[in-house]
């Protein structure tokens, strides 16, 4: 009988499965993907951005898959310390088996439409991730889990699956944290490698693009010692650092260029005043069954039916969606407002609500997350210096900053006319009080 | 609670006193002596800190780090060849110390209680002092010395044992000179 399955991939060519594995991607909370877009509704901007986190659970496997193997073979680490840290044959194979499930679980948690609606929709202290834990700990997969070969702890999965930074309580070792990196980190995880990829490919960008194959082969595990530090990292060799600069560089691009398109951005938005008004201001279920049945399509659904309708809550959001009807920008961040108060958008944003009323402006603020891309580079020579003491680009590719003010289409003109008067005024702090006239 | 820029100012007026005492002045070390600083003092900025590299961590500063660099507030500078770079801050962040003076001063002798203690150690060192606060407020807060030390040793391997009953008596020594102690 054949044990494994080979998944045709427009990024990857053929995603490899075991039979056991198999079992997870048919799980119900595994093929709810295929019903979730990766991009929210940057479809509306960029046509051909209709793919879904389901494909992108599987590159992510797939990724993190090579990038395991690349880090423990053994030719590729170097390090006394870094050998002491890899398990054994029989545990390593255990713990491949845990990171695939993990990169392949790592989504399942997501709302209708990704990230644009999980701001303030969901309870205080639940995101996607708290979502994500529970349903791989639910008594449907909890079956699955124990039906594998190896079988595998729940724990583990979670783990990986989620990282450090949203499972506050869990204690990671030196080995759990590297293998999560894989996962979800921020420098060189396979989830970010997988998602610039495969959006560059499916919003006909081609800023996304960069070599990740020699990217994942230069990867290794490295002590820090020009940090001091006893605990390893996850860092490359010196002929992968164009290959880390290309990466950063497309990330710069596809969040400045396709992520934080204005018109991709107000959509959002305009997606989240729906839910709220469609849900009643209750947000969206963390319940797992109820969590199971909710996806794009019932959302959408419910958009259409709404915005047909003026009676039903949510009628003017969901307007705005299907007539492309869509507030407009009026500001947008720049270098010498920022420089004479970086609170100039806030300033702004207020203004504009002061003067045109709450409803008919809206601000966006978002800054980068993750640290600067400082990380262990192995020289030829077995020196482990920093990436950013050894790349230029890597100091100086700025993070992500955006900031927007939209209004109502119909005051568009005034709006602007209003804000072209007051802009320096406002932005130089002065007299607030004068505002309102004229 | 406290303004995003206002708490800003907060983490300029702690990386600025942390340079004058010597600190590298790196993510690290500006990490450990913000979680010196709310665990420790008055002073809470509302970051939330897990155990994780090096030590007490916390990913909430690591982003606000980042968006005071988008700012125009942070800026990486490279300090010796092969090193990692210390975050150095601008005159624009200078300018937010002075436009939010008065939560600075509130703060003032809290920042120079921890400078004055952790600026010049190194990471090694910080760690090894963050995990034991840690512990001692977290973990095994009710517990004797030796169980808090071997609680050290169970979650960063390559502590020693010495090395942790010798951080939990600096931390000890520490919270005696505390202004409010």
């Amino acid at each position: 009988m054949k044990t494994f399955h080979e998944i045709r991939d427009p990024i990857h060519t053929f995603i490899r499965v075991h039979s056991d594995e198999r079992r997870v991607l048919d799980s119900r909370p595994v093929q709810r993907l295929r019903h979730i877009h990766q991009l929210a509704m940057t479809f509306l901007v960029y046509p051909g951005a209709t793919h879904k986190r389901f494909e992108h659970s599987l590159g992510v496997m797939e990724l993190a898959t090579r990038i395991f193997d690349t880090i423990t073979h053994e030719e590729n680490v170097r390090h006394d310390r870094i050998r002491d840290l890899i398990p054994s044959k029989d545990e390593l194979s255990y713990w491949r088996r845990v990171l695939r499930m993990a990169a392949l679980c790592h989504d399942i948690g997501h709302l209708p439409f990704s990230h644009a609606a999980e701001d303030d929709l969901l309870p205080d202290g639940w995101d996607h991730e708290r979502i994500t834990a529970a349903l791989v700990g639910s008594d449907e997969m909890r079956k699955i889990w124990r039906g594998q070969r190896p079988q595998l702890e729940i724990e583990d999965i979670v783990k990986l699956a989620v990282g450090p930074k949203k499972l506050a309580d869990a204690e990671f070792t030196d080995w759990e944290t590297i293998l999560a990196e894989i996962v979800v980190g921020d420098a060189f995880g396979a989830d970010r490698i997988d998602y610039l990829i495969r959006d560059a490919h499916h919003s006909g960008v081609a800023y996304g693009s960069f070599d990740h194959h020699r990217l994942i082969d230069t990867l290794r595990i490295l002590p820090q010692e020009t940090r001091e530090s006893a605990e390893p990292a996850l860092g490359i060799e010196e002929g992968g650092l164009h290959s880390a600069e290309a990466l950063l560089l497309a990330r710069y691009f596809m969040y400045t260029q396709v992520y934080f398109h204005p018109v991709r951005r107000i959509y959002d938005r305009h997606l989240k005043d729906f839910l709220h008004q469609w849900t009643d201001g209750a947000g969206l279920p963390t319940d797992t069954e109820r969590h199971l049945k909710l996806t794009d399509h019932e959302t959408y659904a419910a958009i259409l039916e709404a915005a047909d309708d003026p009676k039903k809550a949510g009628h003017e959001p969901a307007r705005r969606i299907t007539e492309r009807d869509h507030f407009k920008e009026v500001y947008r961040r720049t270098r010498s407002d920022v420089e004479k108060d970086p609170e100039a958008a806030e300033l702004i944003g207020g203004a504009l609500e002061r003067k045109f009323g709450p409803e008919s402006i809206r601000c966006d603020h978002y800054r980068g997350r993750g640290g600067a891309p400082d990380f262990p580079v192995l020289m030829p020579d077995g020196q482990i210096v920093s990436s950013i003491d050894q790349s230029d680009v890597l100091k100086t590719v700025p993070p992500v900053a955006v900031d927007f003010v939209f209004c109502a289409p119909e005051k568009r003109t005034r709006v602007s006319r209003w804000l072209k008067k007051h802009r320096e005024r406002i932005v130089s702090r002065v007299e607030r009080e004068e505002e309102p006239s004229s | 609670m406290m303004k995003r820029f206002e708490r800003d100012a907060v983490v300029t007026a702690l990386i600025d006193e942390l340079d004058e005492r010597g600190s590298w002045c790196g993510e690290t070390h500006i990490q450990k002596a913000m979680f010196f600083l709310q665990e420790m003092t008055e002073t809470d900025l509302g970051f939330e800190f897990i155990l994780y590299k090096h030590g007490p961590f916390s990913f909430d500063l690591r982003d606000e780090l980042t968006a005071m660099r988008a700012d125009l507030l942070l800026e990486l500078e490279l300090r010796k060849p092969g090193y990692g770079p210390s975050l150095r801050p601008t005159k624009n962040a200078r300018a937010m110390v002075e436009r939010y003076g008065e939560t600075v001063d509130r703060a003032r002798s809290d920042i120079q209680f921890v400078a004055a203690h952790a600026g010049d150690l190194h990471v090694t060192e910080l760690e090894r002092l963050g995990t034991a606060l840690y512990v001692t407020r977290r973990k095994k807060p009710d517990e004797p010395p030796e169980i808090q030390a071997e609680e050290i040793v169970r979650l960063k391997p390559h502590i020693s044992p010495e090395q942790a009953r010798d951080a939990l008596e600096t931390i000890r020594s520490w919270q005696r000179e505390l202004p409010s102690a």
